[in-house]
């Protein structure tokens, strides 16, 4: 489903390059759970954002899907991320002067499907992520807990095949973080491939089969 | 150095055309670049590094047409302008006659234009791929334009350098009675053969559209642009002008006759462009119905306004000039 092939990912500070990303090499089987772990700074999101196509490379090839995400051009991009790319962000990144079920709404909105089938598959997605009975609610009337299953429908109405997660739980206490893996839980066993990006030691104790994948000081550690 | 370049519409006209200047030296250089090292097999960091200043010459590439387009309204207002400091001149036609330089630079605009609107059509084309299949056709397109923007700021320079203040240009006075002399218009036409030729034209280019025909599109298309020149000039003008010795191509730009020149000749070139646009993508397998239209549009467009002002002419005077 991933693949990535030694990647680089630097910046040019005074004619010097800095290694954000060095060398990964990763290859991350359909359906499979992967939980890249590492301190903060260790180049969790950055990957995760190469992954997602938000970033480019510095050098390296990275396919997900079989396709080079970094080198689509951006109109194939936007719609490639809609429909095979779910992203939950650590701040979840909801707007918020709309309900959750237009929020869910929005990776939509890029595929051209029409608004009556829009919301139906907002609604599945809320209901999937056990948020249906607050759609009509706006983020700002919401918990950190709500907004962070807000955000999961949102990652979910398009039914994509890649799930990615930047520190889904930073912001979450325990019960809502248990609450949040206890879905992952259910996507996995839906066959949905998945990438977490944490440092929260809740995910060394999962409960199903998955990866822990290191990295520190933009490296990986062992064997990707 | 004479008095022309403390004209105020002079010194923005080149200042603009020296920013421009350096812009397109900057994309020069990224376009060889990318015409040298381009490989998209290849992963590697120049590449990707390539891909990137790709999208930046794009976005060059579209404020240059954008400011271009823009700035070749404005010379021509420019030169209209200046015909009150240049003795002799009455509008643009006498300016821009001032020397030999003037028609070359207001040619080589136009090609400029046409270049760099080419150049978006195929990016726009390339980008709806997944992997740039006409960047290297683009590329030199691309060059080729930023050569003609370098032909040009040498053509600005040498044109506006050699106005002479001293010396009267001929301007419309001489253009009046051309017909009476020896005879102005192509291939030894008169005003009715011209006028048949002009319809003509006009039809097989909606037919050859029609049929998909690149080729005849193509040679109508350019034959009709030259047959417009004259039919405007030495016909369709003096219905604007209502005036049957006023044979000239600026003067209807002018306020007096509501900037409608402006019209009639973008009208003119636009679908003259696109129409080549839609020709050249064709013959690299693209097809375009965007484009079609716009030429069918701006013909009709041209062609109706002109054939109007030889009708209200007519219905309001009962005679033709």
């Amino acid at each position: 489903m991933v693949k990535i092939e030694n990647l680089n990912k630097f910046y040019e500070i005074d004619g010097q390059k800095q290694y954000v990303l060095n060398a990964i090499n990763l290859n991350i089987q359909k359906g499979e759970c992967v939980i890249l772990k590492g301190v903060s700074g260790s180049g969790k999101t950055t990957l995760l954002s190469i992954i997602a196509g938000l970033d480019k490379p510095s050098s390296g090839k990275v396919l997900v899907d079989g396709e080079p995400i970094s080198k689509l051009p951006d109109m194939h991009l936007s719609s490639f991320r809609a429909q095979k790319i779910g992203i939950v962000f650590q701040n979840f990144n909801l707007l918020d002067g709309v309900s959750l079920a237009d929020n869910a709404m929005v990776p939509l909105i890029a595929s051209g499907i029409g608004l009556k089938e829009a919301k139906l598959k907002a609604q599945d997605a809320l209901k999937l992520a056990n948020i249906d009975h607050k759609a009509n609610k706006t983020p700002i009337e919401l918990s950190g807990g709500e907004k962070q299953r807000g955000a999961i429908a949102r990652a979910l109405v398009a039914n994509p095949n890649l799930i990615l997660c930047d520190e889904p739980t930073a912001n979450l206490d325990r019960a809502n973080s248990l609450s949040f893996i206890q879905t992952l839980k259910e996507l996995h066993n839906m066959g949905k491939t998945i990438i977490v990006a944490t440092h929260d030691s809740l995910f060394e104790e999962l409960d199903f089969e998955h990866r822990v994948v290191e990295i520190s000081q933009g490296s990986l550690v062992g064997r990707g | 150095m004479n008095e022309l370049f403390l004209n105020n519409y002079v010194i923005v006209y080149l200042f603009s055309e020296a920013v421009l200047f350096l812009i397109a030296l900057y994309a020069f250089f990224k376009d060889i670049s990318i015409l040298r090292f381009w490989d998209f097999n290849n992963f590697s960091s120049k590449q990707l590094k390539l891909e990137k200043q790709s999208y930046l010459l794009s976005t060059i590439a579209t404020f240059i047409f954008t400011l271009k387009l823009t700035l070749l309204i404005y010379f021509v207002y420019m030169i209209d302008s200046l015909s009150i400091i240049i003795p002799g001149a009455m509008c643009g036609a006498g300016v821009i006659s001032a020397n030999s330089y003037g028609m070359s630079l207001l040619f080589v605009k136009l090609i400029t234009i046409f270049t760099f609107l080419l150049f978006l059509t195929l990016n726009n084309l390339d980008l709806k791929a997944k992997n740039y299949p006409l960047l290297k056709f683009k590329s030199w397109v691309l060059l080729a334009g930023l050569l003609l923007i370098f032909l040009e700021t040498y053509l600005d320079i040498a044109y506006l350098f050699n106005i002479d203040l001293s010396v009267p240009v001929s301007c419309c006075s001489a253009l009046f009675g051309n017909l009476e002399g020896a005879n102005p218009l192509p291939f030894g036409l008169d005003i009715k053969m011209l006028l048949i030729l002009y319809y003509t034209l006009f039809v097989s280019i909606i037919l050859s559209l029609l049929l998909d025909n690149k080729l005849l599109t193509a040679v109508t298309l350019i034959l009709f642009a030259v047959i417009s020149y004259y039919a405007v000039v030495y016909f369709f003008g003096t219905y604007i002008y209502e005036l049957p010795t006023h044979k000239c191509p600026f003067c209807m730009m002018q306020k007096e006759y509501y900037y409608i020149g402006y019209f009639v000749w973008g009208t003119l070139f636009s679908a003259l462009f696109f129409g080549l646009i839609w020709v050249i993508i064709g013959l690299l397998k693209y097809e375009s119905k965007v484009l079609k239209r716009i030429t069918v549009t701006s013909l009709v467009l041209f062609v109706s306004l002109c054939s109007a002002y030889v009708l209200y002419y007519y219905f309001k005077n009962g005679v033709f000039l």
